[in-house]
């Protein structure tokens, strides 16, 4: 596991922490990970990459 | 030239961006930019004035949650912000709009909902077709794009996109 020292807002934190409290998860760090882990998967190169060559597609050939 | 015949829905990326490389006026060639009431508070905070000081065809509307619960859930799944979620309950009451956006996420979701999806890098190539912008102007924005705007694109696929333009005009 890696450690890392980051500054979130406060509202931020606070929600996360509410959801540790509500019994949704075990600590903080596992709020955190799992957002991590939903950006990353949504985030992934291929899929921004063929996002901007279709665009780039669209721009040049498209009809509206 | 006549104007597009489509009205577009925009997320705070693509305006705030355009604006950065001087190119908000690009969104002229639309009937209508609506924007919803988180989205146009967020460009608000960030570029200041623009929305008041330009003659684009903004058109504000309420800030709403999507009716479709589909869409409710994706947008939950996706931890959608406010912002993006009230431009997608906008998309439901417009679908023939284009739903102009550069988080990947929000992108994502659109297209699942099978709206038309486009973002800042699309216009800015468009341009050139809708006779807005010369191509070498709009090569040279591009290249400006990682120092003068906060749009983050991978330095490589710029240049493709950059070499591809210059192969279509022959340039």
């Amino acid at each position: 596991m890696k450690t890392i020292q980051t500054e979130i807002p406060e509202q931020l934190y606070k929600k996360a922490l509410s959801l540790v409290k509500e019994g949704w998860f075990r600590d903080e760090k596992d709020v955190f990970s799992e957002a991590i882990r939903r950006f990353l998967e949504t985030h992934r190169p291929e899929l921004m990459e063929k996002s901007i060559r279709d665009d780039v597609e669209w721009g040049l050939h498209g009809h509206d | 030239m006549i104007k597009s015949a489509f009205k577009i829905v925009c997320d705070s990326g693509p305006i705030i961006h355009l604006d950065e490389l001087n190119c908000l006026h690009l969104l002229e060639d639309f009937q209508e930019i609506l924007l919803p009431d988180t989205v146009y508070k967020e460009i608000n905070r960030y570029r200041p004035l623009r929305l008041n000081n330009s003659n684009l065809p903004f058109v504000l509307s309420a800030g709403t949650i999507p009716n479709n619960s589909t869409l409710i859930t994706l947008c939950s799944i996706f931890s959608l912000d406010v912002g993006e979620t009230e431009a997608l309950a906008l998309m439901e009451k417009n679908p023939q709009a284009i739903f102009l956006a550069d988080d990947a996420s929000a992108r994502m979701v659109a297209e699942q909902m099978g709206f038309k999806v486009h973002e800042t890098i699309g216009i800015l190539v468009r341009s050139i077709r809708r006779n807005q912008m010369e191509p070498g102007e709009v090569l040279r924005i591009l290249r400006g794009v990682p120092s003068q705007s906060t749009l983050y694109i991978k330095p490589s696929l710029l240049d493709e996109v950059i070499l591809k333009i210059k192969k279509e005009y022959n340039l």
